[in-house]
């Protein structure tokens, strides 16, 4: 079975993808990892204005059976986070990559060292 | 009577299962070093059912004949035999934990209803299907402060007349963690809301309040209390039982943001401080999936039917082990049921008039003792429910004494307090107790 | 809003067919909550001053007959111990003797908490020789009643082992637990403010003892461990793991839950473990009751016993009384526990005495190893006791117990222990003969040999088809009210 990677973006082992778009970069899990959770029921996130940390935990998504903890892979502020999950939160199966995004962040381009490549991510999941 | 009378086993049937599985005993079926084999004996004999029914019966009975007029949050109100009948349903009883939900509808719905009478009792959107008792319930209500963000506080305040069990318990369940246990005092038996004012600030993560009181006393202006909870971002927890939230203000129209309290005083007899902890809490999505315990949801079944199921399982320990919301597993659902039944079999009208029966007999039986030289009563200026502090000239504990040798069991709740409780269980006794009284008291 | 539901009788038009038959096997549901057969709301009046009382309370109003109408319908569609096997691995599913109900419900079990001493010897009496039993059972020095639960007997546990070792100055941070452990240790250790060190088991299912020693150190509070453990496997090295563990000073915790394959043959305090807990509704036989009440009673060791919880239950010269041990931990329940539970394992043990006991855990250990050889289910651990743990192999595990549910047995405990994949962990107890297991394990195997689609589908011979688990947890409708405002 073979699973979605948008090249746009860079990956966490942990399976949480970053992409930028300007200032900004949005941050979701990948099509692999919802995959892997099953049905979607909940979803925790910070609250706009916190602050996340690269490779700390930011929130929490849970499935029936499973709680996983998410991980950032940028560092910086929250300036977004899609509400929109709070109540559909079966997004985040449907459309890993677009609208099951978790938050949006105020980043260094830093950041993006050491990050997986989607190549890398693809050959780790592969 | 070599074995198990329970263990259906012929001693053929034995040697067959042996012959199966490829042994010659069932002793070589146990993988224990011979260093920690036991092979003492406990001594215990057994005994036919008869004989073990009458050696546990006649132990039983070293308990005095005694007529209790004793609550302190521990109440015994009359069960109709129709609840003891129907929750002995072996279905019922001897069922387990709903994990498979498809054969286990019955249970499910029964406690979706339970928390349903509750929802309603409490005017709050949750509540859950059981905690052990009302002082475990407290504790983790006040574990619950602690782990929403939007409490940033760790001191737990409660009232300084707070009943003994329900502190200790408190102290117990937050000793693993960073909240502290402060009181606050009473005035005249109810919250005093000037002393708590000066207590509450930002670094206050729950006030605790109780209603009716230890004391019997029924709480005025509890709203004002809520108020102050909610000003300094602190959870507002309100203790209470089954019967007076029928009739006193509902909790959430007071700011209460979690209820908790007994509920055995519906369905269950005295049994000895065996209860039922209610708990329930406001619903917005925060506390939702911090609440404790277990929770029944409605959902569809493939054929699209309406069903029931445990849900929100991901709070629990079996899945989320140590962030678990508590540690609770085995719970109390089959005293819930129980309390559902007895609810439902009073109805709106009945468990109304239960709880206003509560406050007339507290009201009467306090102006009869008042009545007798050398008792005031009641202590407290207040209204009352179920129960009253009386004050006796002669020491208290010697008044108790002297009422448990006339067949009564009154609490001695201070060195010249007694308090009594009076419920329909022991109204047929009054005038035998107050004429009890009325003789020791001189 | 009131949903006042007409009733039959208050219909002039004739009866549809749905109307009329009782049970509606094509509606949107089976039996109607009581909600919807009929609620009332009534004005609250009262003595009290209108702002010390609430408005209104609008409940269900049934009469005694439509109650008891409307539970025994629900009970019918319960399944109990009564009802066929119910072999739930870790947790104990025995038939709980009707003997020990008929003393619960005497009227001189039902005696306030707060009474004197001296009215209630009766009560205290069959605590002390309960607390007694259970400690010679146990191997156990001294034993409290008062944990409710499993669950808060650990807590207990904790608690004691915790005030220990701050009587002796020592402040430590860690509870050790295996992975396989039931999630209540993790969650009990957490709770008590102890962070969790998880051990990973060897190859052989067991206490790795390289992985424990390399966890043991002085912040090492205490080692849970159950034994035989969740595989069903005896701790083999047990003394050693006890050795290891107070070399370090830390305190070793026996988990009851599996007890049940040890009784008369094996002592938890004979083994180095220094406090443990019971499950009563497990090992002594008392209900679950749709999921407690159970009992969790703590027995510890002569230098734990000063910390056990308040009060304790000792005999005097002329009867017996209540105490606060020196440097007791305090109180883990409002009361005394669940006291009509304890009276129910008191008079089982009574019934069973040391033969019937030591027959139960034979019968259950045999049955256990019969059933196992009777699947067709991969079991890849042994030797084991009460009970094992299959692996469904290809199939989900969850997916195989709703099969069995076809069959009218009850399923084992799924997908736990992890170590074993799509794990079925099994424990028939002592109670089910030769046939009825024969029987069960006709069900294992039909299950077993059933293909993808069907256990997917399955069950479809129960009172309810599979029930959506992502539509509940999505959209939490946890009252009736939430199913009011739904509509």
């Amino acid at each position: 079975m073979s699973f979605d990677i948008d090249t746009d973006c860079r990956y966490l082992e942990s399976h949480e993808w970053v992409r930028p778009d300007g200032d900004t970069a949005r941050i979701g899990i990948t099509d692999f990892a919802q995959d892997e959770l099953g049905d979607v029921v909940f979803v925790e996130l910070p609250s706009e204005g916190d602050d996340v940390t690269r490779d700390a935990e930011f929130g929490v998504v849970e499935s029936i059976k499973a709680v996983s903890d998410l991980y950032a892979p940028v560092s910086g502020e929250v300036v977004a986070v899609n509400e929109r999950l709070f109540d559909e939160p079966e997004l985040v199966n449907d459309d890993p990559f677009g609208d099951g995004w978790m938050l949006e962040v105020a980043y260094e381009e830093s950041d993006f060292d050491g990050l997986l490549t989607a190549k890398e991510y693809r050959d780790q999941t592969e | 009577m070599s074995g198990s009378p329970y263990a259906p086993h012929t001693a053929s049937e034995t040697t067959a299962m042996l012959d199966a599985i490829g042994v010659d005993s069932e002793e070589a079926l146990f993988d224990i070093p011979e260093s920690v084999r036991f092979d003492g004996e406990f001594g215990i004999d057994a005994k036919s059912e008869q004989a073990a029914r009458r050696a546990v019966a006649s132990t039983l009975a070293d308990n005095d004949d005694l007529t209790e007029f004793l609550g302190r949050g521990h109440y015994d109100h009359y069960v109709p035999s129709v609840v003891d009948h129907l929750a002995d349903r072996s279905e019922f009883i001897t069922s387990y934990t709903q994990y498979q939900p498809e054969v286990a509808q019955g249970f499910l719905q029964a406690l979706f209803e339970y928390q349903s009478m509750l929802v309603e009792l409490t005017g709050l959107e949750v509540a859950n299907c059981s905690m052990y008792d009302a002082a475990t319930a407290l504790g983790e209500a006040a574990t619950l402060a602690e782990r929403l963000r939007s409490i940033s506080g760790t001191r737990v305040l409660v009232p300084d007349l707070l009943h003994e069990g329900r502190r200790g318990v408190l102290d117990n369940y937050v000793a693993g963690s960073d909240l502290t246990v402060e009181t606050y005092p009473t005035a005249d038996g109810n919250v005093d809301r000037e002393a708590l004012t000066e207590q509450v600030d930002e670094t206050t993560a729950m006030v605790y309040a109780e209603n009716p009181t230890v004391r019997g006393t029924i709480e005025e202006g509890l709203d004002t209390v809520g108020d102050l909870a909610d000003e300094h971002d602190a959870l507002f927890t309100l203790g209470t039982d089954i019967v007076a939230l029928a009739l006193l203000e509902e909790p959430a129209s007071v700011g209460a943001d979690v209820v908790v309290g007994d509920g055995s005083a519906l369905g269950l007899g005295s049994a000895y401080g065996f209860g039922l902890g209610l708990f329930a809490c406001r619903g917005d999505r925060e506390l939702l999936r911090q609440v404790p315990g277990r929770l029944v949801g409605a959902s569809e079944d493939s054929d699209d039917r309406r069903a029931y199921t445990l849900t929100l399982q991901t709070r629990e320990q079996h899945i989320r082990r140590e962030r678990a919301t508590s540690n609770i597993c085995s719970n109390q659902a089959w005293v819930a049921l129980r309390t559902a039944m007895h609810v439902a079999s009073l109805g709106p009208d009945g468990l109304v008039e239960l709880a206003n029966d509560s406050v007339r007999r507290a009201r009467e039986t306090a102006g009869r003792l008042d009545e007798l030289t050398g008792v005031q009563a009641p202590v407290h200026d207040r209204h009352h429910f179920r129960e009253f502090v009386a004050r006796v000239d002669q020491p208290a504990e010697a008044i108790a004494a002297d009422l448990e040798a006339e067949g009564y069991a009154v609490h001695a709740v201070g060195d010249h307090e007694i308090q009594v409780c009076v419920t329909e269980a022991n109204e047929q006794a009054l005038d035998g107790f107050v004429a009890a009284v009325s003789e020791v008291v001189r | 809003m009131s949903r006042q539901q007409e009733r039959p009788d208050e219909q002039s038009e004739t009866l549809t067919f749905e109307q009329a038959s009782w049970v509606d096997p094509d509606g949107d549901r089976y039996e109607p909550l009581l909600s919807e057969k009929g609620s009332e709301t009534v004005e609250v009046d009262s003595e009290l001053p209108d702002d010390l009382t609430r408005d209104s309370l609008e409940l269900p109003n049934p009469s005694e007959p439509e109650l008891a109408r409307h539970y025994t319908r629900l009970s019918e569609m319960n399944y109990g111990v009564e009802s066929g096997p119910f072999p739930l691995g870790s947790c104990t599913m025995k038939y709980n003797p009707k003997f020990t109900e008929d003393l619960a419900a005497r009227a001189d079990a039902s005696i306030h908490p707060d009474r004197s001493e001296r009215s209630t010897q009766g009560t205290l009496g069959l605590l002390h020789e309960l607390q007694t039993y259970l400690g010679d059972i146990g191997g156990m020095d001294a034993v409290t009643l008062q944990p409710p639960a499993g669950a808060a007997g650990e807590f207990t546990g904790i608690l004691v082992a915790k005030s220990y070792h701050e009587a002796n100055g020592d402040e430590r941070s860690e509870v050790i637990i295996p992975e396989s452990a039931h999630g209540t240790n993790f969650a009990t250790a957490a709770m008590a403010g102890y962070d969790v060190v998880s051990l990973p088991s060897n190859e052989a299912g067991r206490v790795d003892t390289e992985a424990l020693e390399a966890a043991l150190s002085e912040e090492t509070a205490a080692l849970m461990l159950t034994n035989p453990n969740t595989l069903g496997l005896f701790e083999r090295d047990i003394e050693e793991i006890a050795e290891m563990v107070h070399d370090v000073g830390g305190i070793l915790y026996y988990d009851g839950a599996n007890l049940n394959a040890l009784l008369g043959r094996a002592r938890p305090g004979d083994m180095g473990f220094d406090v443990m807990h019971y499950n009563v509704h497990k090992t002594f036989a008392t209900p679950h009751g749709g999921g407690g009440p159970g009992a969790g009673p703590v027995g510890v060791t002569e230098e734990l016993r000063e910390f056990l919880p308040d009060p304790h239950v000792r005999a005097t010269d002329t009867g017996y009384e209540t105490h606060t041990p020196d440097n007791s931990i305090g109180k883990v329940h409002g009361y005394d526990g669940n006291w009509l539970v304890l009276l129910k394992a008191h008079a089982y043990i009574t019934r069973l005495g040391d033969a019937g006991l030591a027959d139960a855990s034979a019968k259950a250990v045999l049955n256990a190893n019969y059933l196992a050889e009777q699947i067709d289910y991969e079991i890849p651990f042994g030797p084991f006791h009460h009970e094992f743990v299959a692996s469904a192999g290809e199939q989900d595990a969850a997916d195989a117990a709703k099969r069995m549910l076809d069959f009218g047995v009850h399923p084992p405990t799924t997908k736990w222990p992890e170590i074993v994949p799509e794990a079925l962990m099994t424990e028939p107890t002592e109670i089910e003969s030769k046939r009825t297991l024969d029987q069960l394990a006709a069900a294992f195997n039909a299950a077993s040999a059933s293909d993808t689609d069907t256990i997917e589908h399955a069950p479809s011979r129960t009172a309810a088809g599979r029930i959506d688990q992502t539509s509940a947890a999505r959209n939490p409708r946890l009252s009736w009210q939430a199913l009011d405002d739904e509509e």
